[in-house]
């Protein structure tokens, strides 16, 4: 792994909630283009290693380094921390779209502010993103006339806007409808396809098996294993990721 | 006929709920913006912005509105050292003690908005200022509309204290023309009806809200 192809560096990232050590001295290094999966038992900070490391978490030790750029070096400057966060996309369970906002205007929000876009630019591209996640039709419509899958691409559309470096999803498709699942999947499939990098958590075990380049599995916050997809799948080294891989799996 | 009095000085009266309302409206636009001011500070995790908020907030609580009209009254020509319209230190008055009412449902209303629907607008690069302005506000106010509503009743009640400086609101011109007439039970039934059916329709106007906005 050649360094200057990492896009993200997290090194011995500790994290607490008042008392409770939420993540224990995580390391984890993440190719540019590729597809992470993070998996694991529910509470065990998945949400918040993704949260610390597009800076919405104010961590309290250890760093995380996006291109080179420290992230803890940008908690004392607010326009910085900005900065940083409009290089993520973050899509979240469930969906987030501001409900008094047209679709349209969900996504051309952030361009239109952050990037000073006009507003004809704004939407041109709004509309292209959602002719790609397929619900073009939709644009002029409120989130909640739209269901579950469709707001999630809106959702995904909305991150895409920003032109981000890296995409984080905290368990997309938690909160849909299995016909709606689908749908979902494949849009984030074909992204990983197109070369964004990604970190996704996520149960869907399909997905991760059949586009996740890596698999992270996390527990008590700390990551338990961390492997190439097939390995992870074929002989994982962790009997806990054993137990919950087949858990998962029976599940489905 | 027992309110023919009422019919005969009809100008007076109507001209001073003209002055009520001119006041009611003054005082609703400045304290609502200056409660969402204080209501957004009072969140602020910065002590020395959270605890001047909270001492005003409190302290305007806990004084009665009479106190803070005739203090305007008093003060204000000593602090600017011209002599103020009373109408002007009335509003001023209503300003500052109904925008600590306002500030407090702001700030529920803040809190109710979800984490997550905020970190959204974080998420894509969004300033403090722009979510709050763009994402917070607007949630916030669509949830605290019928609160809203029910306190704007109450100010529109107490432009009646602007009496006691001399404005010439409608109670005022009421007890000037019951001067004239002696007429007392008539005019001031009149009073109570007209603040009765105004306040009626606000509370009304509150509930249809709360059901349309589902509370
Ligand atoms: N803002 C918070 N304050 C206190 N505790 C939190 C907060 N957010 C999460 N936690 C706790 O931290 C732990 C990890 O949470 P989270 O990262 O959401 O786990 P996961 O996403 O893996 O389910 C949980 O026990 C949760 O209760
Ligand atoms: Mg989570």
């Amino acid at each position: 792994m050649s360094k200057n192809n990492t896009i993200i560096e997290i090194k011995g990232l500790n994290h607490w909630y008042g008392n409770f050590h939420v993540l224990k001295e995580i390391n984890l290094e993440t190719r540019r283009s590729s597809c992470v999966v993070i998996c694991g038992p529910s509470g065990s900070g998945k949400s918040t290693l993704l949260r610390c490391i597009n800076g919405l978490e104010v961590f309290k030790e250890g760093d995380v380094i996006i291109n080179g750029k420290s992230v803890s070096q940008c908690f004392h400057n607010h326009k910085e921390l900005y900065k940083l966060r409009s290089k993520f996309g973050m899509v979240f369970q469930h969906f987030e779209l501001y409900p008094h906002m047209r679709v349209l205007d969900n996504i051309t929000l952030a361009p239109r502010r952050v990037l000073c876009l006009s507003k004809n630019e704004a939407e041109k591209s709004a509309m292209a993103l959602l002719e790609k996640v397929g619900i073009l039709e939709q644009a002029y419509k409120y989130p909640a006339n739209l269901s579950g899958g469709q707001q999630q691409r809106v959702a995904i559309a909305r991150a895409l806007a920003m032109n981000p470096d890296i995409l984080l999803f905290d368990e997309p498709t938690s909160a849909l409808d299995p016909e709606m699942i689908r749908d979902v999947l494949k849009v984030m499939a074909d992204l990983a396809k197109e070369g964004m990098t990604m970190l996704v958590v996520t149960h869907e075990m399909g997905f991760a098996n059949a586009v996740a380049d890596e698999i992270v599995f996390m527990e008590e916050g700390n990551i338990i294993e961390h492997d190439d997809a097939v390995t992870f799948f074929k002989c994982p080294k962790s009997n806990r990721a054993v137990e919950f891989v087949d858990r998962i799996l029976v599940h489905i | 006929m027992i309110f023919d009095v009422i019919f005969r000085n009809i100008h007076l009266l109507l001209s001073g709920l003209g002055v009520t309302f001119q006041i009611f409206i003054l005082a609703w636009i400045g304290s609502f913006l200056l409660g969402i001011g204080l209501g957004v500070l009072r969140l602020s995790s910065r002590k020395a912005i959270y605890w001047p908020v909270t001492i005003y907030i409190q302290t305007m609580r806990s004084i009665p509105l009479i106190l803070v009209i005739f203090g305007f009254y008093l003060l204000l020509p000593i602090i600017t050292g011209k002599s103020m319209p009373s109408l002007v230190s009335a509003v001023i008055s209503f300003i500052v003690f109904e925008a600590v009412y306002f500030a407090e449902i702001v700030r529920g209303g803040i809190q109710s908005v979800r984490k997550n629907l905020i970190d959204a607008g974080y998420s894509t690069g969004l300033s403090y200022f722009q979510v709050m302005t763009f994402i917070i506000l607007p949630q916030a106010i669509k949830n605290m509309i019928p609160s809203i509503v029910t306190q704007s009743v109450v100010v529109f009640q107490d432009t009646a204290l602007a009496y006691v400086i001399g404005v010439k609101e409608f109670l005022r011109i009421t007890t000037l023309v019951n001067v004239r007439e002696v007429r007392s039970i008539e005019l001031y039934l009149f009073a109570a009806l007209v603040y009765f059916c105004i306040c009626s329709f606000g509370s009304l106007l509150a509930r249809r809200m709360e059901k349309r906005y589902g509370g």
